[in-house]
């Protein structure tokens, strides 16, 4: 998911940017191996989440773009709202006070 | 529906692979490049911006071997490489792999062949009717267990009676005389009821079928159907047969259709070529009364269960019917019974015969297969141990057992398919090779046999089970290696392989289970040439006629036969000639009749039944039978003598304790006769047959429509005489055709077709299996002499004569094949005493098979361990 909205965000992307884009955003909380995200990426573009095609990095390299397809945006919409919805009940849970339960 | 999308594209990967492999690898190449990249700008030299690069990359291998678990699909993936390992390893021992496949293949090819007429027997007992084998047999049956067919005005009364069958058929037997005058052409044809092809489901190649209005009013439609072979051969194929004429027993009758191609009727396998409505019988038979009179039982039944009906309800409506008929007309009906048979035990026709002999067939065969999947398993075995190092360095890289088992199995699962592939191909081969059966007696006979899916899937099923029981051994001994064993012994201490000697011991017994069985047929059948019929039929000629088209009585028979006779006898080279109603060494058999005779009285229920034959004066010398006792018929033109009878030697000793025959008087269904002579025994039905008692009737008491011409030759060329024999009845009769005309010898060989193939089956297998359990056992001992080459050396140092030495290997191996032999010979004799013969054990068999057995065995043997004696100790010793 984290991958989808990645793409989502900054369209067209490569592993490393992926990899980069989501070490920044969890402020470097989440310091897992990079390599990770291309067993992510297969899985996503099995299921048609995504599409890739090469390209030029910024460095001039021959490298690997993701981008999110029409049905990678649909997914991401549904996770998203699956994970507010979630979010939004485990939050009203921690809010819950005792009192409001008699 | 996303996992869905998932697995094909995981599928699809399995053919780009390489191309994906290269793709990550660039991909990660260039992930750290960028990394490391961000790491110098970081300020980092460049070999730290690396390794922090490859650090923060994590374990590439892991990684890599995760995306390709994901990335493709595994369990496909070993498949394959398993199998491109089969092909790889089959590839390495060419001469082994052919080997077993040839012998698979052979196997399987016969096994899948009679597999076909079981098949077509049980499953598709009409061609061209789909769901055939579902038709029911309805049968008036007599008390006597007889089964009588059934009347045209019975059948009318069944058809409404018997709810649980939709459309009973009726079919009816005839042979036509097609053509003009002079030149007719004997045809077999079948008069059936107007929802004959309607009922069986057919649609004709062109034109139309015979409308149920046409099978109601005698006489009035006289149309024709065709088979496609007919069309064929008389018409060329033309569209424009229909419409024409074609004259059948002098009445023209119009052509209005062709059956389907493969049809050749309801009585298989007899072929019949056309097909009349039941009503034209008077018309066709000369004024025969079939269609009104109810004693006249020429109809067979079949009929199919209606949808929900159960068959018990069907012979319960039919017992109630015959029950009532019964009653309404005892003269016609009276003791007459009905009963609903499968389609393949049909009472006339040679299927239920068939069926058993095919099933002992099959049965033999099977084993034989058995016999080869040992012999393979062995070799497999033999070789799979020499490849110990191999598994065990896959076990210690960290293959599973199933990885293990996976890999033997795959390999010999290619080898079983490969076999059963080409099986089937020598089985597509073998059952068109017999589908052109000769013509059978009287009647045209036409197998359909064909290797169609279901035979193609017991092929495959076979080779799969092949491949299953033949794996079995080594890959459970592979399995179970220990690998530091493998690898570290170097055939220091060889495993006793216990597997490899019991399997070697079973495969020797099915041997002789299945050699003791091919030798007693092939010397039953080889006898059968040999055996003295005990009549002469060397010079004989055979010929047919058959006047049942013009519906002729009593006294018109007997003088036409009289006539007959005197032309023949006139011909110059016509020793002598006679009439007889059957032909000794039919395949059909000679019929039995039950009969009483005056002195003897049957103590246990049931009947005395003798064979019994209608002949013309003159038989006896025909046939050169001699006449023991008494005298021969009188002349077919005595009036006085009253109704005789000849009985042969078994007769008199069976019934009449041997007591005098002459004068007493014997009782049948066709009247009573008195005993006037006793003729020697001969041969009626089988070579091999136990002495039958037998019952001669003459043709001037009991005159016959049809008749059987014999006529022995004095030049003894019975060819010679075929053409005068033809002319001789044109004279009396231009209309008549002489048919089946064949020699004596012709019509032995002829009947003895259907033992002439498995006794063809059998004397290619022998051999074949003989060497193979000889390739069997030679693999299995040069194995274990190539892997106690140091013990032998040791035994020859110190002073083991090679001599010994062999001696001592043939022991050691012979003790284990003589044992499985033992068993397997008590199994023949125990199958043979059940099964096969009521006389005497065949002792050369019994003794002579095991015999070569054991010495080909001991062959086997021997080979490898006279050159495991003559190693040179000193390189033995050194060997490792």
């Amino acid at each position: 998911m984290m991958v989808l909205k990645t793409l989502d965000v900054l369209g067209p992307l490569h592993g490393y940017g992926i990899a980069r884009r989501i070490e920044q955003i969890s402020g470097d909380l989440l310091a897992v191996n990079q390599g990770t995200v291309y067993p992510v990426l297969l899985k996503l573009e099995q299921e048609g989440a995504i599409a890739s095609e090469w390209g030029a990095s910024e460095n001039n390299r021959r490298a690997r773009f993701y981008r999110l397809t029409r049905e990678g945006r649909k997914q991401l919409q549904v996770e998203t709202q699956d994970w507010e919805q979630t979010a939004a009940i485990i939050a009203r849970f921690f809010e819950a006070k005792a009192e409001d339960l008699s | 529906m996303r996992s869905v999308r998932r697995f094909l594209s995981r599928l699809g990967h399995l053919v780009t692979r390489r191309a994906q492999d290269e793709r990550l690898r660039e991909e990660i190449e260039g992930h750290i490049a960028l990394q490391t990249e961000a790491h110098l700008r970081a300020g980092l030299s460049p070999m730290e911006a690396r390794r922090q690069a490859m650090l923060k990359f994590g374990g590439v291998e892991a990684m890599k071997q995760d995306y390709r678990a994901r990335r493709g699909l595994p369990f496909i993936e070993n498949l394959l490489g398993d199998l491109r390992n089969a092909g790889r390893s089959i590839s390495r021992m060419p001469g082994l792999a052919a080997v077993i496949i040839v012998s698979l293949a052979i196997g399987i090819g016969v096994n899948t062949s009679i597999f076909s007429w079981i098949q077509l027997i049980l499953f598709q007992p009409m061609p061209a009717v789909s769901g055939a084998a579902n038709f029911l047999l309805v049968e008036p049956r007599t008390e006597t267990g007889g089964y009588a067919g059934a009347s045209w005005l019975e059948y009318r009364d069944l058809q409404k009676q018997v709810s649980a069958l939709r459309d009973i058929v009726a079919s009816q037997m005839v042979p036509f005389n097609v053509g003009e005058r002079g030149q007719t052409e004997r045809t077999h044809g079948q008069l059936v009821s107007g929802n004959y092809f309607s009922a069986l489901g057919l649609k004709p190649a062109i034109g139309r079928f015979i409308r149920p209005e046409e099978a109601e009013r005698p006489g009035t439609e006289p149309v024709v159907v065709i088979s496609y072979d007919y069309w064929q051969t008389r018409f060329r194929g033309a569209p424009e047969a229909l419409g024409q004429e074609l004259r059948v027993n002098e009445r023209d009758l119009i052509v209005i259709g062709v059956a389907p191609r493969e049809f050749q009727g309801t009585m298989v396998p007899l072929k019949f070529e056309l097909w009349v409505p039941a009503t034209m019988a008077p018309a066709l038979l000369g004024g025969t009364r079939d269609l009104e009179d109810r004693t006249m039982r020429a109809f067979s039944l079949i009929g199919m269960l209606k949808p929900g009906a159960t068959r018990q309800e069907a012979q319960a409506e039919l017992s109630t019917a015959m029950a009532q008929l019964a009653r309404d007309y005892p003269e016609a009906s009276a003791g007459i019974g009905g009963e609903i048979l499968t389609f393949w035990k049909a009472p006339r026709g040679p299927q239920r015969m068939l069926i058993s002999g095919l099933a002992v067939l099959q049965g033999v065969m099977l084993l034989l297969l058995l016999a080869v999947c040992g012999n393979t398993a062995n070799l497999m075995l033999a070789r799979g141990s020499t490849r110990q190092r191999e598994m065990a360095v896959r076990v210690a890289l960290g293959a599973g057992h199933w990885r293990i088992v996976s890999l033997v199995l795959s390999e010999n699962m290619l080898l079983a398919l490969l076999g059963a592939s080409l099986g089937a191909a020598i089985a597509v081969w073998g059952t068109t090779a017999l589908r052109v059966a000769p013509m059978i007696g009287v009647f045209p006979i036409l197998f359909q046999t064909k290797v169609d899916g279901l035979t193609l899937a017991f092929a495959i099923l076979l080779g799969a089970a092949c491949g299953l029981i033949f794996s079995a051994a080594p890959a459970i001994h592979l399995a179970r290696l220990d690998p530091q064993d493998g690898l570290r012994s170097n055939s220091n201490t060889p495993p006793r392989s216990g597997a490899r000697k019991v399997l070697m011991g079973v495969e020797v017994g099915l041997a002789m289970v299945v050699l003791i069985a091919a030798a007693l047929f092939l010397q039953s059948f080889r006898s059968a040439r040999q055996t003295d019929p005990r009549f002469r039929p060397e010079g004989v000629l055979l010929a047919a006629y058959d006047l049942s088209g013009r519906n002729p009585d009593e006294v018109s028979e007997r003088q036409f036969a009289a006539r007959l006779l005197d032309h023949l006898r006139s011909l110059p080279d016509v020793e002598a000639a006679a009439i007889a109603t059957n032909v000794p060494l039919d395949l059909h058999g000679i019929p039995r009749r039950p009969f009483t005779v005056q002195g003897r009285v049957r103590t246990e229920a049931g009947q005395d039944r003798a064979i019994s034959n209608t002949v013309t004066p003159g038989y006896f010398k025909v046939m050169g039978i001699p006449l023991l006792e008494g005298t021969e018929f009188a002349g077919m033109g005595d009036r006085t003598a009253p109704p005789q009878a000849i009985v042969n030697e078994e007769f008199v000793r069976r019934y009449l304790n041997g007591a005098d025959a002459i004068g007493r008087r014997i009782q049948t269904r066709g009247g009573s006769f008195a005993i006037i002579g006793v003729a020697r025994n001969s041969l009626y039905d089988a070579f091999g047959e136990p002495t039958q008692p037998a019952v001669y009737l003459s043709y001037r008491d009991r005159p016959q429509d049809q008749g059987e011409i014999h006529l022995r030759t004095r030049s003894g060329n019975e060819t010679a005489v075929t053409s005068e024999a033809r002319a001789v009845l044109r004279d009396l009769d231009p209309m008549l055709p002489l048919y089946d005309v064949r020699t004596f010898s012709q019509h032995i060989e002829r009947n003895l077709f259907l033992r002439r193939i498995p006794a063809r089956m059998f004397a290619v297998l022998g051999p074949l299996l003989l060497g193979l359990a000889a390739i069997g056992i030679y693999a299995v001992v040069s194995y274990a002499v190539a892997r106690r080459t140091k013990e032998i050396g040791v035994r020859l140092t110190f002073g083991a004569t090679s001599g010994r030495v062999i001696l001592q290997i043939i022991r050691e191996n012979l003790g284990v094949i003589t044992w499985g032999s033992a068993i397997g010979w008590v199994l023949a004799l125990v199958i043979s005493v059940r099964l096969m013969t009521k006389g005497p054990v065949n002792l050369p068999v019994f003794l002579g098979v095991p015999a070569i057995l054991l010495g080909v065995a001991t062959l086997a043997c021997w080979i490898p361990a006279r050159r495991a004696s003559r190693i040179d100790p000193m390189a033995a010793l050194r060997h490792e």
